[in-house]
């Protein structure tokens, strides 16, 4: 199931309905508690996506609680049996500058669709990486032995590359097929 | 017996020195803060003056005197950045403060605002998106993304005083020509707190691994060129440098001076020095960010 929460909205819910900003780290802590208040409450979603279309200023402090202690928060082996997949949309270039930068520092990654429908990786990814998920997103799927022939690769790197999007949770993996979250 | 603290005739982060060696020199001496013959602050000398008057207070357990500046046209100007509003909590003032409601259009963008909880940094933020945006990319030739990424620029160098200072602070934002040292307009956001400073926050996990070195220089380094926070966990210590990425963008100024010492990333368009120590002790820290404009040279 997928889930699409407005995060403008859960600043409003969390902290104060007259704020458009996301800034400040108290205020990051406050919206990152209601997403996962929310996520409690629906055990059954896989696929979060956090819109931030109608956030106006972010700041890294905010960014680095809203998202990167997320990530961090929910990743694989924690309280969830399985695992859940985030999307950030909605971004403009600066939100999506100060979530690289956060993403970076902790050393994780995450799929994002820009306000005009542009979707990019963001935060630390090897070159490898980013061109398999392209790869993916553009077909809408792969598996190994395509993604090698296309890419020219070989079967193993390729392989490697389609875990490592899978680990990292920038892809779902469904059997030999490798998805892309927003066609899951 | 009071000690006069004379306020320079040009308030500027340049002057600061003068002002605060006078303000240290009178120790536990009763204070008056002479600003008659002043002619001009800008936000961080205004904002400045008030950490001087927070620190006399708590140091000596009653306010310093304060004279407005004698030139009418200052003290109105300084009434209507909102300074006098601050001021009359932290001094006895002497002299006439004019009435004024309206800050001065398209000069102060931000009246000086007390920062005290995250709540504040957020009406700091709204009122800057707010109320300039347009100057911003009229008179600072700055565009959309610019006056975002000023918003938090903005927020950054807030929070410090809610994470770190151990007391309130405030913040002014001004624009105005910079005739002499750049001949453009520029932004010029100025963020100071009489609290613990960058040395005192950063002493209970920073100060072993300097050993010697440890100080209030050396504070400033690890905090703004390393992005060395008091807190331990990953993430954290990464306000400056979001600041200090915007500023590259923009060929922006950072300085921050606190106790002793003060640090500045230098650009070719400017004459300071990257680190000075050794200065008179003030409490807390300022903190200035300085935006030229994008356009040529000022009419």
């Amino acid at each position: 199931m997928i889930a699409q929460i407005d995060v403008r909205a859960v600043l409003s819910r969390s902290v104060c309905e007259f704020h458009n900003d996301l800034v400040t780290r108290s205020t990051g802590r406050a919206v990152r508690s209601g997403i996962e208040a929310h996520l409690q409450e629906h055990p059954d979603v896989t696929v979060v996506v956090l819109d931030f279309s109608a956030v106006r200023v972010l700041d890294c402090s905010c960014a680095d609680e809203v998202v990167a202690q997320l990530l961090l928060r929910t990743e694989p082996g924690a309280e969830r049996d399985r695992p859940t997949y985030f999307v950030v949309r909605g971004l403009d270039e600066v939100h999506a500058e100060q979530i690289d930068e956060v993403l970076r520092r902790h050393g994780l990654t995450l799929v994002a669709e820009e306000r005009g429908g542009a979707k990019r990786l963001l935060g630390l990814a090897t070159d490898l990486m980013r061109t398999a998920w392209a790869s993916v997103v553009s077909h809408g799927s792969a598996v190994p032995e395509e993604l090698a022939i296309e890419l020219s690769w070989p079967v193993d790197d390729a392989r490697r590359a389609l875990d490592d999007l899978a680990g990292h949770r920038l892809v779902m993996r469904a059997d030999a097929h490798y998805l892309p979250l927003t066609a899951a | 017996m009071t000690a006069v603290v004379e306020v320079p005739v040009s308030f500027d982060d340049r002057a600061f020195e003068t002002f605060a060696t006078a303000l240290a020199a009178a120790g536990d001496a009763r204070v008056l803060v002479d600003a008659h013959a002043t002619e001009w602050a800008s936000p961080f000398g205004l904002v400045s003056l008030l950490c001087a008057g927070q620190a006399v207070r708590e140091r000596t357990g009653s306010r310093a005197l304060f004279t407005v500046p004698a030139d009418k046209d200052v003290a109105a100007y300084w009434a209507r950045t909102g300074f006098f509003q601050e001021a009359e909590e932290l001094f006895e003032i002497h002299g006439t403060v004019p009435k004024v409601r309206q800050p001065p259009e398209g000069t102060v963008l931000l009246e000086v605002t007390p920062v005290r909880v995250a709540g504040d940094v957020h009406k700091v933020v709204d009122r800057i998106q707010d109320r300039s945006a347009a100057i911003l990319a009229t008179e600072l030739g700055l565009e959309a993304k610019a006056t975002l990424s000023f918003g938090m620029a903005l927020s950054e160098a807030c929070q410090n005083i809610v994470e770190h200072a151990g007391t309130g602070g405030w913040v002014a934002v001004h624009a105005y020509t910079w005739r002499r040292r750049l001949g453009k307009r520029v932004v010029v956001i100025a963020v100071a707190d009489p609290g613990v400073g960058f040395r005192r926050s950063l002493e209970p996990t920073q100060a072993r691994r300097y050993g010697d070195r440890w100080g209030d220089g050396a504070a400033l380094e690890a905090a703004l060129i390393q992005g060395v926070s008091r807190f331990r966990e990953p993430g954290r210590g990464q306000g400056f440098r979001g600041i200090r990425k915007y500023l590259d963008r923009w060929e922006g100024k950072i300085s921050i001076r606190s106790g002793t010492a003060r640090i500045a990333m230098v650009r070719d368009w400017d004459e300071d020095v990257p680190l000075r120590e050794g200065l008179a002790p003030f409490p807390g820290a300022q903190l200035q960010l300085v935006i030229p404009a994008v356009a040529g040279p000022a009419a």
